[in-house]
């Protein structure tokens, strides 16, 4: 045994300094890095979960925005329809109404010329019987009764324009 | 060799060979003409090493008082110091995002931690994790103090000043003892009864004698016959169970003094010259001393799970 070197004193002394570094390793280094791998893991954990949670949050706000974007432009279409609609309407009430004004100018036009026309034939008529009684008067070469005259003139032409306008 | 390098190099990346390659040349550069130069100065006979003496016994270097302290005391007090220092280092400033140091000791740990509970398993892993951790750490730093320089060569009064604390009898006596203890402990507070009777298994033998008493000589002898085996195997295993305190201490006492010698001797051998193959020594004398430290721990921590595990380890309740 001596020939080996084995020594109770030694041994203990040993074996008291292993218990002591196991001792102050399990309260300095075991118990407290644990603590932290454990800490560690728990915190990636949360923010794991965290991270799944904030990448939902945003699906879901995606999708709601998604939505609301889908809305926005349904009603922005539609908005737009009907602007095109009433815009239709107001052109085609404008053209009705321009049509109608413009009718109603020519209308006006053509009212005016006729009377225009009737004027002008009055008066020729009243040229043209002048004309004829007074020629009528140098050929005969004496004046005739010039109301009679006239009266005569005005039944003729009445007739001729009857007969035209038959 | 020669042919064979350049076919090596076309086989493996830029980093994948170099390294290797490097080291071989640097190793066969050294070895040879070290080796040679050594021979031939062996053969001249001019060494200027002075021959070993390999002394098993620690020396006692100085007294507290009454009690004598032995250098491998003292190695073993520093591989301690060393070993709360990092502890110390590390927890006193642990942070959540690790810096180099903290990453390196919590990687070891937490290898060591699921070493325990992948062998041990869930409930008692980490039970017996703190244990075989510091038989581990205590063994391997033990085990790389011995390559440390100085260590051996600075004497004190005729002794060696350091020596590593493996290559005394008595620490690895003090671990193997801790560590029976360990599973002694656990095999009685967990293993309680399966435990106990591996090692006085008379059941049946008494089973078969009151069989004679009773009149059933039919199954008083087969009961009887089985009982001798039965007692007979758990001597053995109480044998085998003692046995293991010496096979334990033995393991890494030898292991060690015999790394601590084999050095000791190449340098004798080979001198100064032998400069690369002593490199290779102690390259050796590392990855004994991992081993070492992983297969004391290691079958600490098996043995202690055998212990506590309430069926013995091989079905022995019957």
């Amino acid at each position: 045994m001596s020939g080996l070197g084995i020594n109770g004193w030694f041994l203990a002394a040993q074996i008291v300094n292993f218990l002591i570094l196991l001792l102050i390793l399990y309260f300095f280094a075991y118990k407290p890095v644990m603590k932290m791998l454990d800490e560690r893991s728990r915190k990636i954990r949360e923010s794991m979960d965290e991270v799944q949670k904030v990448k939902d949050q945003a699906a879901q706000t995606e999708e709601e925005f998604k939505k609301k974007i889908e809305a926005a432009s349904k009603e922005g279409q539609e908005v737009i329809a009907r602007a095109m609609r009433t815009g239709e309407e107001a052109r085609q009430r404008a053209q009705l109404e321009a049509k109608q004004e413009a009718q109603g100018l020519v209308e006006k036009a053509r009212v005016e010329i006729q009377r225009e026309r009737d004027e002008t034939i009055g008066e020729l008529r009243q040229e043209f019987a002048d004309l004829t009684v007074v020629a009528a008067e140098k050929v005969i070469g004496k004046s005739l009764d010039k109301n009679a005259h006239r009266q005569i003139i005005d039944q003729v032409l009445d007739e001729s324009l009857n007969l035209k306008k038959n | 060799m020669a042919e064979q390098k350049p076919g090596k190099k076309i086989g493996c990346g830029l980093f994948g060979c170099a390294i290797p390659l490097v080291t071989f040349i640097i190793l066969l550069v050294a070895i040879v003409p070290a080796s040679i130069f050594g021979i031939i100065s062996g053969a001249f006979g001019k060494k200027s090493i002075p021959a070993p003496t390999v002394e098993l016994p620690a020396s006692v270097i100085f007294h507290i008082g009454p009690l004598p302290v032995s250098n491998t005391i003292i190695t073993s007090w520093i591989t301690v110091v060393i070993l709360v220092l990092i502890a110390l280092l590390v927890t006193r400033k642990a942070k959540l995002i690790p810096g180099r140091l903290q990453g390196a000791v919590e990687a070891v740990l937490e290898w060591m931690y699921n070493f325990c509970k992948d062998v041990a398993g869930e409930k008692y892993g980490g039970k017996f994790f703190p244990i075989v951790t510091t038989i581990f750490l205590f063994v391997l730093i033990n085990a790389f103090m011995n390559l440390v320089p100085g260590f051996g060569s600075i004497t004190y009064h005729g002794a060696p000043l350091l020596r590593g604390a493996n290559t005394d009898i008595n620490t690895a006596l003090a671990l193997a003892f801790i560590s029976f203890c360990f599973v002694t402990y656990y095999g009685l507070k967990d293993g309680k009864f399966s435990f106990a009777k591996q090692f006085f298994n008379v059941g049946r033998f008494g089973r078969g004698i009151g069989h004679l008493f009773t009149g059933k000589f039919k199954g008083a002898f087969g009961d009887i016959g089985f009982g001798f085996i039965d007692i007979f195997v758990s001597v053995l295993e109480l044998l085998s169970y003692l046995i293991r305190l010496v096979s334990f201490t033995f393991r890494l006492f030898g292991n060690m003094t015999g790394g601590e010698v084999l050095i000791l001797i190449l340098f004798f051998l080979l001198g100064f010259a032998g400069f690369g193959l002593i490199q290779v020594g102690y390259i050796f004398e590392m990855l004994v001393g991992v081993v070492q430290a992983l297969i004391f721990s290691g079958l600490t921590l098996v043995f202690a799970t055998m212990a506590a595990s309430p069926h013995g380890e091989e079905g022995h309740e019957k």
